[in-house]
């Protein structure tokens, strides 16, 4: 058998045990082995060690480990609820405004916090309680907590765009860059939805109850001023120094970590417990993410080398699609993949396999990242396997996990669109790295 | 004497889980170090001359970090898999079929990993092998060791969740439940806010 044919197996293999249910990263290893020494002997442990330990040494995913840290710390120094309340007052007599508010603080602390579980379950306590008190929408509210949740593996800084990087050979400034704007499209798709709904039919999202109304136009405005303060000044710190190119990506993040440590510390909210548990939940996060890129660096270097890649690349040229509808193939079937899968295995296995392909096709490498992860973003919000209809439904029993599915849906139409819009105006992606970063 | 054997199977499982915990309780503190290193880089770039070693100790406390780690991950069941089908699945059946994926796909392939790394590990002790890329040209064989003692720790490990899906199997279900972990942290916030 020719070694092209035998990474063919070798992919029929994962895909059959994939689905079985046992940890991606061991079977990962074990195929390539086993595939590697069918296809070209000897050199296959040459290539694990080769693999394993560059995946090691890899500096910028250090910051994989530092911005967890600093999402976990985050999540518990109380600032979300502060600016969710100061924005509540602000917009009390907008129809629809919780709406908008959960979607504003979901861009910022999505920036903040990678973790889907956590922003999802906290934007549920938050807004859940107040938008059943005001009579909102239950599908509608669902939808947009689960949406803005999810935010948070796209914009930046995403620990999936870290990840990213080193798989397509992008910059993670670069992809940094590129996911700003995006993010911020999606996030004013959802809110404009759900804004435009509430103002025809007011029904879905009346103006607040009196007691939610502020007493004076200063309340609101310091409630703002101590909520935004924070949040901006630690953003600056990681994301800003990273993108002014003032501190390495590693550096960034890590000043991230010290920054949210201080911030902890000055809300009172420091304890052992609260440190310890960060620390475990860091390494557990971590550990899951980079041991699967360890292992599948060596799956995917196996493959690249049986030459199946390049096979499977000419083959699909062949069909002389036009360049558009292969990548709207693409995208179609990362959309399905994204339904039983994380988005972990699907850059760090799917990715690297079309990624010859994409090559090939002209298309720019960067605007093609940002379409994946834009993408990714369903991995979230597809009913019913996504974790977070259960996260909602967990902080919100009052809601039936059938609005919810329903809620979902609605943004995932939304996403969907926003996946369009991308692809149709590349520059959404494009402008921003093309105006930081010329060359 | 059914009673005698399960229990000292479990022990067994006990002990090394309680292994695993404790490498896992002192890898996870190597993320202070590395805000701590980074941080203070990142600061005297800036003020005075950028050090010669901060680069080097990240790489090194981020790459021990995550190889070391993956065993006490294990433990905590936080490796990521597809369950969208295995969920549904009766426990029996899910026990079995873990523990044929352990001895078919796990051992063979982290014994591999273990031996392959041993060498290659113990050829860099001996050589007193250096990292060449910087001017601090630190010892790079600690970092290569790490492969070895923490594939070591994942093979052990391994072990126990054999052990676990044994007993499963027997008695039809899980010792302990299987959450993933943006399960675990959402019921954590949600538990921590209610009070």
């Amino acid at each position: 058998m020719s070694p092209e044919a035998i990474g063919g197996w070798m992919l029929v293999a994962l895909l059959v045990t994939i689905f079985i249910g046992f940890p991606i990263a061991f079977t990962l290893i074990i195929l390539g082995l086993v595939f590697g020494y069918w296809g070209f002997g000897d050199t296959v442990f040459n290539l694990l060690i080769y693999q394993v330990f560059a995946s090691m040494k890899d500096q910028t995913l250090a910051q994989v480990p530092l911005f967890v840290f600093m999402g976990l710390l985050l999540e518990r120094a109380g600032l979300m609820e502060r600016l969710f309340r100061a924005v509540e007052l602000a917009l009390a007599r907008l129809n629809g405004s919780l709406y908008l508010s959960s979607m504003f603080v979901a861009v910022l602390f999505g920036a903040a916090s990678g973790i889907v579980g956590a922003s999802v379950t906290l934007l549920g306590i938050m807004a859940a309680k107040a938008m059943d008190k005001s009579k909102y929408d239950v599908q509608m509210s669902a939808g947009i907590i689960a949406a803005g949740g999810t935010l948070g593996i796209l914009i930046p800084p995403s620990v999936m765009l870290v990840v990213m990087g080193p798989v397509v050979g992008v910059p993670v400034t670069d992809l940094y860059a590129g996911a700003i704007i995006p993010g911020v499209v999606l996030a004013t798709i959802y809110a404009g939805y759900a804004l435009i709904r509430s103002y025809i039919n007011p029904k879905l999202g009346p103006a607040l109850a009196e007691e939610y109304h502020a007493d004076s136009k200063m309340e609101i405005f310091w409630e703002f001023l101590k909520g935004m303060v924070p949040i901006s000044v630690l953003l600056f710190a990681s994301l800003g120094t990273i993108m002014a190119g003032l501190a390495t990506p590693t550096e960034g993040a890590a000043l991230g970590a010290l920054g949210s440590l201080v911030l902890v510390i000055v809300y009172r909210k420091l304890s052992w417990a609260l440190l310890y548990n960060a620390t475990m939940k860091t390494l557990e996060v971590s550990t899951m993410i980079l041991f699967l890129v360890a292992a599948s660096n060596f799956f995917g270097g196996v493959f690249s080398r049986l030459g199946t890649p390049e096979v499977m690349t000419q083959a699909l040229l062949s069909l002389d699609l036009p360049k558009f509808v292969i990548l709207v193939i693409i995208m179609a079937v990362i959309f399905l993949l994204a339904w039983p899968l994380e988005w972990v295995p699907i850059v760090l296995i799917f990715v690297p396999i079309i990624l010859p392909l994409v090559k090939q096709l002209g298309f720019d490498i960067l605007w093609f990242s940002i379409l994946v992860a834009v993408n990714l973003q369903t991995a979230w919000l597809s009913p019913p396997v996504a974790l977070s209809a259960y996260f909602l439904k967990g902080v919100a029993p009052q809601w039936s996990l059938g609005d919810i599915y329903k809620g979902m849906m609605q943004f995932m139409v939304l996403q969907v669109v926003g996946l369009i819009l991308v692809m149709l105006f590349p520059q959404i992606a494009l402008w921003l790295p093309r105006l930081l970063y010329p060359n | 004497m059914q009673q005698q054997r399960d229990s000292g199977l479990m022990k067994a499982v006990r002990a090394i889980d309680a292994i695993s915990t404790v490498s896992g309780h002192i890898v996870a503190w190597l993320v202070l170090p590395l805000i701590a290193i980074m941080s203070y880089e990142l600061t005297v770039r800036y003020m005075l001359n950028p050090t010669l070693w901060a680069y080097d100790l990240s790489y090194m406390l981020y790459g021990a970090m995550f190889m070391l780690g993956t065993a006490y991950t294990l433990r905590r069941g936080a490796h990521i898999r597809t369950d969208f089908l295995y969920q549904n699945w009766p426990v029996k059946v899910q026990a079995g079929i873990d523990a044929a994926c352990y001895l078919l796909l796990f051992f063979p392939g982290i014994a591999i990993v273990f031996w392959i790394s041993s060498d290659f590990a113990w050829r860099s002790y001996v050589q007193d092998e250096r990292s060449v890329g910087s001017a601090w040209m630190p010892i790079i064989w600690p970092l290569k060791w790490c492969i070895p003692v923490g594939s070591a720790l994942l093979l052990l490990q391994g072990v126990a969740e054999f052990l676990k899906c044994v007993q499963a199997f027997r008695t039809g279900k899980w010792a302990e439940g299987h959450k993933s972990l943006e399960e675990i942290i959402s019921e954590e916030i949600a538990e921590e806010i209610k009070k």
